[in-house]
């Protein structure tokens, strides 16, 4: 559902033709309503139309560190998008990107919606154990990223040592300093970051379905999975796209995590869009390369996002 | 900004100077007419950042004037600085680390040191050209710091062997010192500055140079570090590894010898049990000089347009760099004061550190051919080392790619 | 009763496996907080030796950013319930002419890197005077948690049925009332969810703490954590001590606020 209003966006709904003092009436009506949205519009205006304007105006210009002194910046026009294309990098970050994308959400959120149903169930100590899943959430990203450092470090670390003790693996596996396997290993530790966010929401989600829905289905002889499929699904759907949507969008512009297990290598292996924008505005202090990249990521972000919701919308509609 | 290797590269190299800083003719000025508060901004943290403090109150103190200074994460620094250039509020005297100097004083916010009659006398050449934009000295580090090929001596002597000295000896003592226990050799080849940092010393000895990475030199020191790696007497890992984490496997026991600088000392006298030792990084030929990077933290003059604070920020400066705080500085951080006299009186008092300032008299700054262009090459110089310590091109092909702008 | 435990047992052992998987790598920082030995990669699987150094010294230098961090994401946490709930029913529940553009101008906002903003925001606190102030931080954390909690409630409260919310405003409550007495409550749940992510959020910011403050006396429990790390010596010890302590009150903040989700608060309300 959240996707209908989204699919309207633009095309925006034709008055209703009514008598005039019902029209008046309306409007103090419209007022009334407006001013339970008019906070959060009026703070997403100044915290975010600001920076989203820079942001594009930068991908244009040739800013450099000089730029922040002077306040000079050239005109460029496309240049820098172009290079950024042009780029041997820009297909390999696509790449990693996608895969990094894919994987995380996938693997998120399969384990995730498997743990709400899972503590749906009210057993002994549920509510305590639930509250604890969050707690990967509670660590700075700068010692939970260490920490999956050594973890996954090649001679040391406890995964390898875990697995060559269990005879798992006849070698090592280079987790974190192979270009092969390093995606994987970045991936792996985002589903567990992942994992809470969508268990937690998807279990709040599991809470609002009226248990009397379930009644009557299993009256008609539904259970197990087709309670699921014909219940338990279709009352959720609200909530599972907002959680893809998000975590879609979220997962797209990880940053933290990757710079701080890999930092984009080993060999780029894990340079995604985002890590990459990050090194060209700060590494390399081209910050109008950097604005483009980001630009080009918030683009695919805004892609994905309306056409998940137009499907969804027909899905819904059929 | 979570970027803890990013982070961490720019807090290492930062951590790597030395230092004695000329000590201008003019600081015994008359004092200022009226009292000022100047403002300082550094990366220093605990327990460095005690000295620091210290020593900008007692510099004020002398001209009447009293400092506010500002410590800022590490990483942080040059984004802060920007935000502040944007913004008109950069501090009145600036620390940072020497290769970021020229890009800073490319964006016109530094102020030349010799409008303070600040010349940088009796200053060693590479440090003066790291602090030097377009002729002019913008920056002075009080103290600096390098790298070297630091050894554990139990693990050598048990093997019956001496620190290396040429690059076939490196190779054939790594692989002798390689047991299932620990590997013969460590070094940071990460995809950061630092692994740049750390490559720097093998090109330079070799006669590669940053301007065109794709010489013979250059591919003979990547081909060291590749096959060391290839052979199984450096850990694969290394491509993903910080300084701190090879610190971290040398004192673990975990690698015979490591290249690092001084600033890791005091981790490794922690210990009680490891007995170690350090020698300039090996040549290719025993008759190269081996030339390492310079690292450390200048102090800098910012353009803030306040003719009286910028002057009484000239003479801060200034005395940051004398020869006593210097001294102090270089003790606090472990790094070798930048006046070659102070220094080679410095290396006499601390003799675990003597062998530093000999190293630092031969130390060549990152940005002293390219200049704001640095960072650039760097990436390009740890973009081409990845590529060919995982073995996803050779290293002649590597530099080659890396080169032409990938 | 009891027979239900006992045959419930089973999914409480099941529970506990997995997050024991799924802690572990908290359980790793938390044993490598206990061995301040120099070498964090000798660590062994158990602190044989355990030392408490690492905390007394997270304690005596990172008390006061942990209440920093606490204040911080508690005010997050008010600032945006208080603009999101209602945000979130208008869009829900009122036909508003623009209300497809307002979202996709909150999922837009959703997809600006961190770092972007925080940039854009640096000028204009300074002129304003909010740099190294708590509401400077708490407005601008806010910015992760308002677009999140709207998008969020309002997926829950689409599920609101309109019969409730019409029957209070036929016995002549407005907007607000029906607002307050009817979807408020009824929406506790999500409130609550919304609410805990809001607080986690601005718990971990770490973007907008390093960016916004310069002074040590605001400073989150983040950056403080993250001074260890670029002080000249790398300890592990005291950085994964101060992560592991100054998650106990967000914990306890934790398990606190889910006992309050509670099951099938909207069923219970239409009956």
């Amino acid at each position: 559902m959240t996707a209908i209003d989204l699919a309207a966006a633009g095309t925006g709904q034709a008055a209703p033709k009514e008598p005039l003092r019902r029209q008046r009436r309306l409007s103090v009506e419209r007022i009334a309503q407006w001013a339970f949205l008019a906070p959060a519009v009026i703070y997403i205006g100044l915290f975010f139309g600001y920076p989203i304007v820079k942001n594009v105006v930068m991908s244009f210009q040739d800013y450099t560190t000089k730029t922040f002194f002077t306040g000079e910046a050239p005109w460029v026009g496309f240049a820098n998008y172009v290079s950024v294309i042009k780029n041997s990098l820009f297909s390999t970050t696509l790449i990693n990107t996608g895969l990094f994308t894919v994987g995380s959400i996938v693997g998120q959120f399969v384990i995730g919606m498997a743990l709400a149903l899972f503590f749906k169930r009210r057993f002994p100590l549920s509510g305590v154990l639930r509250s604890l899943l969050l707690l990967p959430w509670l660590l700075p990203l700068i010692a939970s990223s260490a920490v999956w450092k050594w973890i996954l470090d090649q001679d040391s670390g406890i995964l390898n040592q875990a697995l060559l003790f269990l005879h798992v693996t006849p070698a090592a596996i280079p987790w974190l300093s192979s270009p092969n396997v390093a995606l994987i290993s970045v991936i792996l530790v985002n589903i567990w970051l992942g994992i809470p966010f969508n268990a937690t929401i998807l279990y709040g989600g599991l809470q609002g379905i009226p248990e009397e829905q379930y009644e009557a289905a299993a009256l008609d002889g539904a259970t197990g999975w087709k309670a699921f499929r014909y219940v338990t699904w279709p009352n959720l759907r609200p909530v599972v796209s907002v959680v893809l949507v998000l975590g879609v969008v979220y997962t797209l512009k990880v940053l933290d995590i990757i710079l701080g297990l890999t930092g984009g290598g080993p060999a780029n292996a894990t340079q995604t869009l985002a890590t990459n924008s990050y090194q060209q505005s700060f590494v390399v202090f081209s910050f109008g390369t950097g604005a483009a990249i980001s630009n080009i990521l918030i683009v695919i972000s805004l892609v994905f996002t309306v056409v998940y919701l137009r499907l969804n919308r027909r899905a819904i509609d059929e | 900004m979570k970027t803890i290797r990013i982070v961490a590269a720019l807090a290492v190299a930062a951590l790597v100077p030395i230092g004695l800083a000329a000590c201008s003719p003019t600081t015994k000025a008359a004092p200022s007419a009226s009292h000022l508060d100047l403002t300082v901004e550094d990366y220093f943290q605990a327990p460095q950042v005690d000295v620091y403090n210290k020593i900008y109150a007692t510099c004020a103190a002398a001209e009447g004037d009293t400092v506010t200074a500002t410590h800022v994460p590490g990483a942080s620094l040059i984004s802060k600085v920007l935000q502040q250039s944007s913004s008109k509020t950069l501090p009145d005297v600036l620390m940072l680390d020497n290769p970021d100097v020229q890009q800073i004083a490319s964006s016109g916010a530094l102020s030349p040191l010799k409008n303070y009659g600040i010349t940088g006398k009796g200053v060693s050449p590479g440090v003066l050209s790291a602090g030097t934009y377009k002729g002019d000295l913008y920056g002075l580090a009080p103290a600096v710091n390098s790298l070297a090929l630091f050894y554990n001596k139990d693990i050598l002597s048990a093997a019956g062997i001496t620190p290396p000295k040429t690059w076939a000896e490196l190779t054939t003592d790594a692989k002798a010192l390689t047991t299932p226990d620990h590997y013969g050799f460590a070094f940071s080849g990460i995809n950061t500055y630092e692994g740049t940092w750390q490559f720097m010393p093998w090109m330079w000895s070799n006669g590669g140079s940053e301007k065109n990475i794709n010489t013979s030199q250059t591919a003979g020191a990547l081909a060291l570090l590749t096959d060391l790696v290839k052979a199984g007497s450096a850990s694969a890992s290394v491509d993903s590894w910080a300084q701190s984490d090879v610190d971290n496997q040398f004192i673990a026991g975990k690698a015979a010898m490591m290249e690092n600088g001084p600033w890791q000392i005091p981790s490794l006298t922690a210990v009680s049990s490891l007995h170690w030792g350090y020698v300039p990084l090996p040549t290719r030929t025993a008759d190269q000089t081996s030339q390492a990077p310079l690292g450390g933290e200048t102090f800098n003059v910012t353009n803030t347009g306040d003719k009286a604070k910028q002057a009484a920020a000239g003479k801060l400066v200034a005395c940051i760099n004398n020869a006593k705080n210097a001294g102090a500085i270089a003790t606090a951080n472990l790094y070798i004061p930048s006046n070659e006299a102070a220094a080679a009186a410095f290396g006499k008092a601390n003799p675990d550190l003597a062998g530093f300032a000999k190293i630092i008299a031969d130390a060549r700054a990152r940005t002293a051919l390219l200049g704001a262009d640095w960072p650039t090459a760097a990436t390009k110089i740890y973009t081409a080392e990845q590529l060919s310590l995982t073995g996803k091109a050779a290293p002649d092909a590597a530099l080659a790619q890396a080169q032409s702008g990938n | 009763m009891k027979q239900t435990k006992t045959r419930q047992l089973p999914y409480t052992v099941l529970g506990i496996v997995f997050l024991a998987i799924m802690l572990f790598p908290v359980y790793w920082m938390v044993n490598t907080s206990l061995q301040s030995g120099p070498a964090a990669v000798n660590a062994t699987l158990i602190p044989l030796h355990p030392t408490f150094v690492a905390y007394q010294q997270a304690i005596s230098e990172q008390l006061g950013n942990m209440g920093t961090s606490l204040a911080v994401a508690v005010g997050t946490v008010i600032f945006t319930l208080l603009v999101a709930t209602p945000a979130a029913y208008a869009l829900a529940k009122f036909r508003l002419r623009w209300v497809g553009l307002v979202m996709l101008a909150l999922l837009i906002s959703q997809m600006i890197p961190g770092i972007v903003i925080a940039n854009a925001l640096y000028t204009a606190y300074n002129d304003l005077g909010l740099l190294n102030s708590i509401p400077g931080l708490i407005l601008a954390d806010a910015t992760t948690s308002i677009p999140f909690a709207i998008l969020i409630l309002r997926a829950f409260m689409e599920s609101i049925p309109p019969s409730l919310v019409e029957a209070a405003r036929v016995d002549g409550a407005g907007h607000w009332r029906a607002f307050w007495s009817i979807v408020v409550p009824v929406s506790r749940n999500s409130i609550i969810t919304a609410g805990l992510f809001s607080f986690l959020f601005a718990w971990s910011d770490f973007v907008f703490a390093v960016t916004l403050t310069t002074s040590a006396t605001v400073r989150p429990v983040t950056l403080g954590i993250y001074t260890y790390l670029t002080a000249n010596i790398q300890s592990w010890a005291p950085v994964m001590a101060t992560a592991a302590l100054a998650s106990i009150p967000a914990i306890i903040f934790l398990v606190f606020a889910q006992r309050y989700i509670a099951a099938g608060a909207l069923g219970g309300a239409v009956k």
